[in-house]
């Protein structure tokens, strides 16, 4: 069989039904990625054993007539800084070149729980540091639209993973961006949940205030899927931050939608960063929210120019802190040949890292310095509270707001070689997560010139993802009906 | 000690200490659930968390919050209802996250104080100290407490290869982390200790509430509860502070008191030779009695202390300080207090039963069974019990009673807890049966006195020349007649009688 155009669903149906086995998904998955992976690397470990295993384990189940879960044989891809117990975890870091995961992380056992197939680990920033998959340690992956240009990120793998058609579904993380970017521009639907819906633990952190795990697929009821499966068991134990969120999310989908309002920023619409396909892109789902009945209102948020500057003071010294561990006592690479504690630790690092995840953590550690703390972190952290009552305001006059994801579509590697000017084009991401709400990115069509993908962002407040992943579907449904998308691309059909 | 006597004449000492408390009553770590035990092989009781792997998240022990609140309101604490955990880093392998989880600016327990009351004896060590000293010589001095938060202890460091074990010299270090993530309350006082008996006397209080409160076995010696002891001296009068060097090691109360002791007369004696005292961390040496130098700070560390953003924060609900309220037990203060007012027994007794929770329990199981006898039972509790390994309340109680009707000496009394320390049997019918019941027979004893006093004739002459307290000397000689089962009491008034009446 082929996985071609089949959605999730349509694979948990299928298999439930006994159409096909899990066994005969699995192996066409593995395909998909044979075919693949030459061009697009979004893989760093494929784990065929794990994978085969679990998919025996289902038609087992399914012959002993026991009940599936909600993905049953559904493959699914995981970003590489996701423990699960029988893969490495490498974070496409040479630091964690050969660690072998010692446990599973939640939101990855939740998707397993729900009779996921786990396939492999994807490519990624290393640590997630970037937007565009060129950091990882090993290799970039290439954006499956076309192959000279990057795939985003920092979830690059997980996004080109899914716009191959080597999964219908992936996680990736976002702490700024790293979901919904890589999704807008490999063309595929990619979910930043409310900070708190899904869990962090076992996930290896970059910023604890900002990171959040969501889902990729291909369309939007796919990734409402894969929320019901990650939010099935309420509130993470294990995670002190984690919240209870129990919802349908899929059968909130078809709910009506007529009388909801959509906000839109004009002077963001018209912002001298976008390109000329971004705002075609954004006219066209502005016209296709209006088709499905939904009200578009203008909406400020005032501070969103200073999120930017806010996200790299917070992010930085939380990853400072949070990349401490990584010394090469415990686990890790350890530079060989030390005569003391303090080289070893010195040159493991050094070593160790990449020249961003450095950056990142010198910033950082540069940041929470004693007398430099009060000077940026602390406004930063008062630009956050800005920045939420900001959104507070703004959703009160709607359900949701309609953003661009970034400036332009995918960009040629090594085009974009300043880290500042990397930075910049998070700006539409990024006070989602200062904010702590959620978002998600939407396939609108493609780029006249470019030929690449175009995508729309909508944000909605805290708890509320349900209904933000209504008006997706119905932006979904609005571009359908003018014959847009959903975005498909069958193996090789573009070079 | 004369000479700390001589150097607190001229020198004031500034002290404050540091006390770190092991959660060890608990079951679980701080922010896992890993087994709370070091008595296990090493790195048994580890996972994820507490070994720092990647992507590993820290969840609150919230019975260690209910333990610090209880720690704060028995050392009169503002517990905090909004309170942060913050991350407070530093590169060394017994941190497994190399940060440490603590707390910032605002702790669990803020401003609290002990009240210390110091013996006469030791007030002399204060000789500046004139007006609130009681008629006794003694006084009371409040000592404040700045804070007490919470936070996670460090794995254990093993290193191997080097002279006794220490990191110099050593060609390996192994580290055990099941230390790692022990619940750890730290105790934080102000500068207002100034003699080394008070702050004795401070660590000996703090260490009995805590004691009363379940919270921790409290071992110094173990290490369960670590003091560190910061000290300056200054001259007497003088406003400003000195350097201060902090004491560590610290692990009895005799230590305590004699490093800084020691402490206060070694900068004495530098400052009196005109030398100046180096800001640095001293190590207790107790055989030698001497401090000496672990490391000279010169800069302040920048630990780079933000808010933990793994880790909620806290907003205790006023619901659970009132339930912690109702579980701290009558700490040992009050109840000497109502044993001195309950029981009319004199403070200094009162104290010593009240200090200890298991001697306060033991003597109130006593006092329950002949609450008459409360005078006799404090006595016994206080000069035979704690001679003996394990008797019962009810062997207490008995052995009691009959000593408060006489029917045995204080020395049978102590005969007698012995032989039946570590049994069942019962104190009266040991008496019985080994014949020690005093005789109160007053014609036998009488005749017996007769007899004594017939052969003692010098020692009558004696009292007869004025000598009355020859009659102690005349009484053992009849309780040595009686084979100890004459009343010494009875005897006296009798020969008192005999030889006045002669």
């Amino acid at each position: 069989m082929h996985l071609d155009g089949l959605s999730a669903a349509q694979i948990a149906a299928g298999v439930a039904a006994g159409e096909f086995s899990a066994t005969e998904v699995a192996r066409a998955s593995l395909d998909a990625i044979a075919s693949n992976e030459p061009r697009v690397q979004a893989f760093l470990q494929v784990s065929a054993d794990l994978a085969l295993e679990a998919a025996a384990r289902i038609d087992a189940r399914r012959a002993a007539k026991q009940e599936l879960g909600v993905l049953a044989g559904v493959p699914v891809a995981f970003k590489d800084n996701m423990n699960l117990v029988g893969t490495r975890t490498t974070c496409a870091s040479r630091m964690l070149g050969g660690y072998e995961s010692t446990y599973t992380a939640t939101c990855v056992r939740r998707l397993l729980d729900a009779d996921a197939i786990p396939m492999g680990k994807t490519n990624m920033d290393e640590f997630a540091f970037g937007s565009s998959t060129e950091s990882s340690a090993f290799y970039p992956t290439r954006n499956p639209w076309d192959a000279s240009r990057v795939p985003g990120g920092s979830s690059g793998g997980s996004a080109a993973a899914v716009a191959s058609g080597e999964v219908p579904l992936s996680l990736g993380s976002d702490t700024g961006g790293s979901i919904r970017q890589p999704a807008a521009f490999c063309g595929v639907v990619g979910m930043k949940p409310t900070y708190g819906v899904v869990s962090r633990y076992g996930v290896v952190a970059f910023g604890s205030s900002l990171d959040q795990v969501g889902p990729l697929g291909r369309t939007v009821s796919d990734v409402a899927l894969a929320m019901n499966a990650l939010v099935a068991d309420g509130r993470d134990k294990l995670d002190s931050t984690s919240q209870d969120f129990r919802v349908n999310f899929l059968s909130q989908l078809d709910k009506l939608v007529e009388g909801m309002r959509v906000g839109v920023i004009p002077r963001l619409m018209e912002h001298q960063s976008l390109s000329v396909e971004v705002r075609q892109g954004m006219e066209v789902a502005q016209r296709a929210l209006g088709e499905q009945g939904i009200e578009l209102v203008e909406v400020e948020l005032p501070n969103m120019a200073s999120a930017i500057a806010a996200y790299y003071v917070i992010g930085p010294a939380e990853a400072f802190s949070n990349l401490a561990r990584f010394d090469g006592v415990r686990f890790g690479y350890r530079e060989p040949g030390c005569a003391t504690l303090a080289e070893q630790t010195a040159l493991s690092r050094a070593h160790g890292f990449g020249a961003e995840a450095k950056r990142r953590q010198m910033l950082g550690a540069y940041l929470l310095a004693s007398g430099v703390y009060q000077t940026y972190y602390y406004p930063a952290q008062q630009v956050r509270t800005l920045i939420t009552d900001d959104y507070r305001a703004a959703f009160e006059r709607c359900d949701a707001i309609l953003l661009p994801v970034t400036p332009t579509v995918a960009w040629h590697f090594g085009e974009v070689s300043d880290p500042t000017q990397m930075y910049a084009a998070d700006l539409f991401t990024i006070s989602c997560n200062i904010a702590g709400n959620c978002g998600i990115s939407v396939p609108v069509g493609l780029g006249a010139d470019s030929g690449m993908p175009l995508a729309a962002q909508l944000q909605g407040p805290a708890f509320f993802d349900h209904k933000l992943l209504r008006i997706a579907h119905a932006l979904e449904r609005g571009l359908a009906s003018n014959g847009d998308t959903p975005l498909c691309l069958s193996g090789g059909e573009r070079a | 000690m004369r000479k700390l006597a001589k150097a607190l004449l001229d020198w004031e000492a500034v002290i404050g200490l540091e006390v770190h408390t092991e959660l060890t009553a608990l079951k679980t770590k701080m922010f896992c659930d890993c087994k709370l035990s070091h008595d296990d092989p090493p790195n048994t009781n580890v996972c994820p968390v507490c070994l720092g792997l990647p992507g590993a998240l820290p969840v609150p022990n919230s019975k260690a919050i209910e333990a610090i609140v209880m720690a704060g309101l028995s050392t009169n604490c503002q517990i905090q209802r909004r309170t942060l955990f913050y991350r407070k880093h530093y590169f060394y392998p017994d941190m497994a996250k190399n940060y440490q989880t603590t707390q910032g600016p605002v702790a669990f327990c803020m401003h609290g104080h002990l009240d210390v009351e110091v013996c006469a004896d030791a007030a002399k060590e204060r000789p500046g100290l004139t007006v609130c000293k009681d008629a006794d010589g003694s006084y009371v001095t409040t000592i404040r407490i700045l804070r007490i938060h919470m936070e996670e202890d460090a794995a254990k460091m093993v290193h191997v290869g080097g002279a006794e074990g220490r990191i110099g010299g050593a060609t390996q270090s192994l580290i055990d982390y099941n230390r790692c993530g022990t619940p750890l309350i730290e105790l934080v006082t102000q500068p207002d200790l100034r003699t080394p008996e008070e702050a004795r006397l401070f660590m000996e209080k703090l260490r009995q509430a805590f004691l009363a409160l379940g919270i921790s076995d409290c071992s110094l010696e173990k290490g369960s509860m670590r003091c560190d002891g910061n000290v300056s001296i200054r001259r007497r009068g003088a406003t400003e502070l000195g350097t201060k060097t902090e004491l560590k090691n610290l692990n009895s109360l005799k230590s305590l008191h004699d490093a800084l002791a020691y402490e206060i007369c070694r900068q004495a004696e530098v400052l009196e030779a005109g030398g100046t005292v180096r800001q640095e961390t001293r190590h207790w040496e107790p055989r030698k009695r001497r401090t000496v130098v672990m490391r000279v700070k010169e800069t302040a560390d920048d630990y780079r202390m933000y808010p933990d953003p793994d880790l909620a924060p806290f907003d205790l609900p006023e619901e659970l300080i009132e339930r912690c309220r109702a579980r701290v037990p009558e700490l040992p203060d009050a109840k000497r207090d109502r044993y001195v007012a309950d029981y009319g027994l004199k403070v200094a007794d009162a104290s010593k039963l009240a200090a200890d929770p298991a001697v306060a329990d033991f003597f109130q199981k006593v006092v329950a069974r002949e609450p008459e006898l409360v005078g006799t039972i404090a006595n016994v509790m206080i000069n035979l019990v704690p001679a003996v390994r394990q008797v019962t309340p009810a062997q207490v109680a008995d052995l009691s009673g009959l000593l408060a009707k006489e029917a045995i000496t204080f020395a049978q009394a102590r005969e007698v807890l012995q032989i039946v320390d570590g049994t069942d049997a019962n104190p009266s019918r040991v008496v019985d049966e080994r014949g020690m019941r005093q005789s109160t027979d007053v014609a036998a004893l009488a005749a017996i006195a007769d007899q004594v006093l017939l052969r003692c004739a010098g020692q009558v002459q004696q009292y007869r020349d004025g000598n009355k307290r020859v009659v102690g000397y005349l009484v053992g000689q009849c309780m040595k007649a009686a084979r100890g089962t004459g009343n010494p009491k009875l005897f006296g008034q009798i020969l008192n009688a005999k030889l006045e009446k002669e």
